[in-house]
């Protein structure tokens, strides 16, 4: 079937065969990469997309249902060179290892900080706990979130 | 070198290979397309110990997308591949079937589910043995041997001084057996591989792996070719912990083999349940402990056995078994001293290398043991680490006297503070809480256990820009960033302008494996030598340029420029191109070459490894008596690491150590059924720890530097798991006035203990 969707600010039309995964599309036919497939059953997070804002695991959604909606990966998060103040916090806490869970990680936090732009320490505990790391101890992910949303925070009151 | 004299090293840096990971642009093994690309899926045994009699193939064969099934005769090599001596491990199974997740024949289909597809249809005729299920039954004197030379992978022991006779004069002794479970690496890029064969017959392989050189030498010992036809390139690889050296080697033998068979390019990439099920796991381990001590608190001697569950194949079970072995008495200077330590056959997944060797298990027992000793001597755990404590000059339970870098009780005395700040809290109807500390000891390097040689080239070019290459592979440890940081402080540049590359077979020496915490020891020495080669170079250039003698050059902020005088100064990339022009050599391969170890493997008597790491570890924690949930309010972890290159980095070594440590200590355990079967080899069942159950770890440093590493650098990648799960026991013990023997120690367990008091 032929499926349309926003695509990182991106209109996209494909066709998408019945059953086939909205990661395998994502990743095979829109080059996606970012979209890391970890465990293939939405355990781990690593597939983690934002659909209309929400994050979801893509390993365990129907490309069909990407028909209509608004999506992102991490690889529409920068802007050019320009890293979202999310990236550059990871960088600087050292929020980042191996970089697998990391695309997941920082769309699971950017969803939420567009809903919750002064998340408590439960709150982003909550809003990631569906992202596994293995590397981090996760202790520098929660504080490059805290970080980057004192940044964003920032940014509004400048503009 | 004075600390404060160093510009990159010792500086907090961010990942020189951080922003292709957060723009998702870094390039996984399976993230690589070639075209004609055909994927692999493994068919696999099922049944943990049998026969195999034959394979019904028609049905695969004929189904949807399937290219060819891969059999044993396909591989033109000895279908043989080890880590280690005794090599005993069969890719694809020909006839006797060793444990359940034993792959026997590889599906090649047109996409990865397709050919998982096909796998599903082939039938095995197996004719099942009663499968030998743990070390006890395998040990047994009439037991069927799993291999031709019996149940017992390796065995060693340790001999130093006279334990028996030292423990029957002590005054007091404690005994006891501890027990740990099997775990399981979950990192979270399951393995994946990416065979391209090329016309001039060649095969390069794209690997997630911890070793490259180790696959390159399985892959063309199995295609048959000279090793110099196999480039193994290592792509981004997503974690690793010691897990992607055995499997990655496995699945790139099939790749290869396959893709040469068929001329096209060949992936295989693991689902979840087969990382779990078809690589190595970390040994569960039975030790039987026991310590003698005098009434003031010395120890006199400690007596261990230790048997390690190596499953089907040896892996890397004999080192496991030396480093158990070698690590078992803990930081402590003890006279006498005997362990045995053995790994046994048995017919489960394998098991091998996983961040700490061995040591976390023998930690857990060794730091367990010192605090029963100290409550029977009613003294404070610390006070007895502190007398029994390693100094620089003593010996180790190996006889090893170093004179310097031995910063152990300077981390009893950090957590010493770090416990006095704790405030007091009494137990109450809802709450108990408790304290505990432990230590650890772990060896840098691969001393004796086998050669310890790494290959790193350093190239400037004419811009001044540095291209730097290392035998050791980066797996998310910060190891690119802190070669970059040793590249840039030998030649005085900005971390800016050092390129550092992933391996590749074809461009570096063979550096043998990324294990043993010695990337930053002995990789950083590799690639400062490397670097200072150039320098001698550039200084060269510079003293013609700037009409002075070689000893009055500094390199410095990008410059070259005269001592006495600062502001004479030329941008090295001028330099770069003078000494380029005048042929002065800006590339160099180096080598770190550890000391040659004066070891005898009988008695485990001698010279081992270049430097140890000690730590000291403190966990506080809170268990609710109704729900038997157990919080840590409070971790603290102190470790010596030499010199610190990277403070981001290391605490992130120290953190994320921690949780897996905390994993082994609390929630991880793989979970057998009767039949020989794993029961949980996904993220649901097996309780990788999440976001919720991270612990507040608080890193401290103690810097003692070693003469064996850059800049005095010792290493951390290993030791806080030991730590983390070892204070962890000893806290659950204080808080419940309950010793648990068996890691993990479970919310459950603790729970199910607290309901039987009552």
């Amino acid at each position: 079937m032929k499926i349309e969707f926003q695509c990182n600010g991106k209109k996209v039309a494909v066709e998408a065969d019945p059953g086939e995964r909205a990661l395998d599309l994502l990743r095979d036919r829109l080059g996606l990469t970012g979209v890391k497939e970890g465990c293939g059953k939405g355990e781990c997070g690593a597939c983690t997309i934002l659909l209309n804002g929400k994050p979801v695991n893509s390993c365990i959604l129907t490309a069909a249902k990407l028909n209509g909606t608004e999506i992102e990966t991490i690889e529409g998060v920068s802007r050019g060179d320009k890293l979202h103040p999310l990236q550059e916090s990871f960088l600087e806490e050292g929020a980042v290892q191996c970089g697998f869970c990391t695309p997941g990680m920082i769309l699971s936090a950017k969803s939420l900080l567009s809903n919750q732009p002064k998340p408590s320490v439960r709150e982003i505990e909550e809003a990631l706990s569906g992202n596994i790391c293995r590397c981090t101890g996760y202790g520098k992910i929660v504080t490059a979130v805290q970080k980057a949303a004192e940044k964003m925070q920032k940014q509004e009151d400048h503009e | 070198m004075n600390k404060n004299t160093l510009k990159v090293v010792g500086k907090t840096v961010r990942k020189v290979d951080g922003v292709e990971l957060v723009t998702g642009k870094a390039k996984f093994s399976g993230d690589l397309r070639f075209p004609g690309m055909v994927y692999g899926f493994a068919f696999r045994a099922g049944v943990p110990a049998g026969k195999l009699k034959s394979l019904d193939l028609e049905a695969a064969r004929k189904s949807t997308g399937v290219v060819d099934v891969l059999l044993p005769e396909d591989i033109p090599g000895p279908n043989i591949m080890g880590i280690l001596p005794p090599f005993d491990q069969q890719i694809l199974a020909e006839e006797e079937i060793r444990y359940a997740g034993e792959s026997l024949a590889l599906v090649l289909a047109e996409t990865h589910a397709l050919a998982k597809e096909a796998s599903e249809k082939i039938k095995a005729e197996i004719e099942p043995l009663p499968p030998l299920l743990s070390v006890e039954e395998a040990l047994a004197p009439e037991a069927r041997k799993i291999h031709p030379e019996g149940n017992i992978t390796f065995s060693k022991k340790l001999i130093k001084g006279n334990a028996d006779k030292a423990l029957a004069g002590a005054d007091v002794t404690v005994s006891n057996i501890y027990t740990t479970s099997f775990q399981d690496h979950a990192y979270l890029e399951p393995e994946t591989v990416c065979a391209v064969p090329s016309g001039d017959g060649r095969v390069t392989l794209y690997a997630s792996c911890q070793s490259p050189f180790h696959i390159r030498g399985h892959v063309s010992a199995n295609l048959n070719v000279p090793a110099s036809r196999v480039k193994v390139i290592q792509a981004y690889t997503g974690g690793s912990f010691g897990g992607k050296d055995d499997v990655a080697a496995e699945i790139g033998i099939l790749a290869s083999v396959a893709a040469v068979k068929l001329g096209r390019p060949v992936m295989i990439r693991h689902e979840r349940e087969e990382s779990i099920i078809g690589s190595n796991l970390r040994h569960a381990a039975r030790i039987k402990y026991t310590t003698g001590a005098m009434k003031n608190g010395r120890i006199v001697a400690k007596k261990i056995n230790i048997i390690l569950d190596g499953g089907a194949y040896a892996s890397e079970s004999p080192f496991v078994v030396m480093k158990a072995l070698i690590h078992s008495a803990g930081p402590y200077n003890i006279d006498n001293i005997f362990v045995e330590s053995t790994a046994v056959y048995t017919n489960k997944t394998y098991t091998g290398a996983f961040r700490g060797f061995g040591v976390p298990q023998v930690t857990f027992a060794s730091e367990s043991q010192m605090d029963e000793l100290a409550e029977t001597l009613n003294m404070d755990p610390l006070k007895l680490r502190e007398i029994n404590g390693l100094k620089a000059g003593d010996k180790t339970a190996t006889s090893q006297v170093y004179d310097q870098s031995v910063g152990f009780l300077e981390t009893v005395a950090q957590i010493r503070e770090a416990r006095e700040s704790i405030a007091e809290v009494r137990n109450d109807n809802r709450y108990l809480y408790g304290t505990g500390t432990a230590s650890v000891i772990q060896g840098i390097s691969n001393g004796a256990e086998g050669v310890d040689v790494v290959g790193a080239s350093v190239q400037m070019s004419q811009d001044g820009s540095v291209l730097v290459g290392c035998g050791l592979t980066e797996l998310g440890q910060g190891s690119r960033t802190v070669f970059a940081q040793i590249a840039a402080e030998v030649l005085g540049l900005d971390l800016s302008r050092v390129t550092v590359r992933q391996v590749d077979t074809d461009a570096v020496h063979d550096s043998g494996p990324t294990v043993a915490s010695r990337s930053t020891a002995v990789g950083g020495m590799a690639v400062k030598k490397a670097a200072e080669k150039v320098r001698e170079s550039l200084v060269k250039m510079a003293s013609l340029m700037l009409e002075t003698g070689e000893e009055g050059v500094d390199l410095q902020d990008g410059f070259a420029l005269l001592k006495e005088n600062p502001e004479a100064r030329i941008p090295v990339d001028q330099v770069a191109a003078a000494a380029y022009w005048s042929g002065f050599p800006l590339m160099n391969m180096a080598f770190s070459k550890a000391p040659p170890a004066d070891y005898d493997h009988e008695t485990h008597q001698g010279n081992i490894y270049i430097a140890y790491n000690f730590g000291t570890h403190l966990m506080r924690i809170r268990i609710d008596k109704l729900t038997g949930k157990t919080e840590v309010l409070k971790h603290t972890a102190s470790h010596d690491l030499g010199r610190v290159v990277n403070p981001l980095g290391a605490e992130g070594q120290v953190e994320g150590a921690s949780l897996i440590g905390f994993g082994l200590g609390h929630m991880e355990k793989i979970l057998y059924s009767d039949q020989g079967i794993i029961q949980n080899p996904n993220f649901a069942d097996y309780a990788v720890p999440s976001i919720k159950d991270r612990i507040p770890t608080e890193t401290l440093f103690v810097e003692d530097p070693t003469p064996n590493g850059p800049y005095g650098a010792k290493g951390v990648g290993e030791p806080p798991v030991a730590g983390a799960c070892a204070a962890f026991a000893n806290a659950v013990a204080d808080a419940a006035g309950h010793r648990f023997t068996s890691l993990p120690i479970s919310r459950e367990d603790i729970l199910r203990y607290l309901r039987e008091k009552e």
